[in-house]
């Protein structure tokens, strides 16, 4: 068994990361989306998405929209391995193999 | 770090309702630019088939072609921003069966008056919404059934402006179904 990805393992980090990969290859999340889809506050989602863009899961992008900033988040190619893996090992966890 | 299975299975339900979501929001993503487009196409159909009872066939395959065409369009742009195909040859496929169904029926066999079609389609359209809507989400099951129910009681209580009637509650019904669900 590969063993559970501490970064991922987190909760909320974990649902940044489900709700990243469910969307095709390099297309991203905006910032209030993901804000939405997670439940999180503004501080601690930025706090998350930080954590997880030093580790090279995701990547963040800045730009201006008009007038208004716009943060885009996408999975890497790396997060996406990793969190296949994670996903992975839950289910053997659930499947009785991590006994 | 080591965690139960019980825990596990609490991660795994919060990826699969996240996921879900995710999809339901491209769904609806991709939906609501349809509705858009359909909505005031349809409202247009229904004005000429009212002002211009004998022209209103003609209107309604021109409009129907142009529908056809932006459907295309839109899932070519989301295609080529996603990668992903909302439109393959088995949704063609679908398509084909679902109007071939439909004309066999109402033209072919049935021969149904102009008023007929003009609620026969509607409906016969607002029944796949809702069946579709039992599987991918609450929005497309109540523009399905507020439609159908409209229309029936357009088509039973509202003398000759039935066209009218249903150029806002098919027409209109689909552009806001659309806003809907694009600001959800």
């Amino acid at each position: 068994m590969a063993g559970l990805d501490e970064i991922i393992h987190q909760p909320l980090r974990l649902r940044i990361m489900a709700a990243l990969t469910a969307l095709p290859e390099a297309q991203g999340m905006d910032f209030p989306r993901l804000k939405k889809l997670t439940g999180a506050t503004d501080g601690n989602l930025g706090a998350h998405i930080e954590t997880l863009s030093k580790t090279g899961y995701v990547d963040v992008a800045k730009a201006f929209v008009g007038k208004k900033p716009q943060t885009t988040v996408t999975a890497t190619a790396t997060g996406r391995g990793a969190f296949a893996r994670h996903v992975a090992t839950l289910r053997e966890i659930i499947a009785g193999a991590g006994e | 770090m080591s965690i139960d299975r019980r825990e596990a299975a609490a991660a795994l339900s919060d990826i699969a309702d996240i996921s879900r979501r995710v999809r339901q929001s491209r769904i609806y993503q991709i939906s609501s630019l349809m509705l858009m487009l359909w909505g005031p196409l349809v409202m247009a159909g229904y004005v000429v088939s009212w002002l211009q009872p004998t022209y209103g066939g003609y209107a309604w395959v021109a409009i129907n072609l142009i529908g056809i065409a932006g459907t295309f369009a839109i899932s070519a742009r989301d295609h080529a921003s996603t990668g992903t195909r909302s439109f393959d040859v088995r949704v063609a496929a679908a398509f084909l069966l679902f109007f071939g169904f439909g004309l066999l029926w109402s033209v072919g066999m049935l021969h149904f008056t102009a008023r007929q079609l003009g609620a026969f389609w509607p409906t016969y359209i607002m029944l796949v919404y809702t069946i579709v809507g039992l599987w991918i989400g609450a929005a497309f099951v109540a523009i399905g059934l507020g439609i159908t129910v409209l229309t029936l009681l357009g088509y039973f209580f509202i003398g000759d402006w039935f066209e009218l009637w249903m150029a806002v509650v098919n027409g209109g019904g689909l552009l806001l179904g659309g806003l809907w669900m694009r600001r959800n």
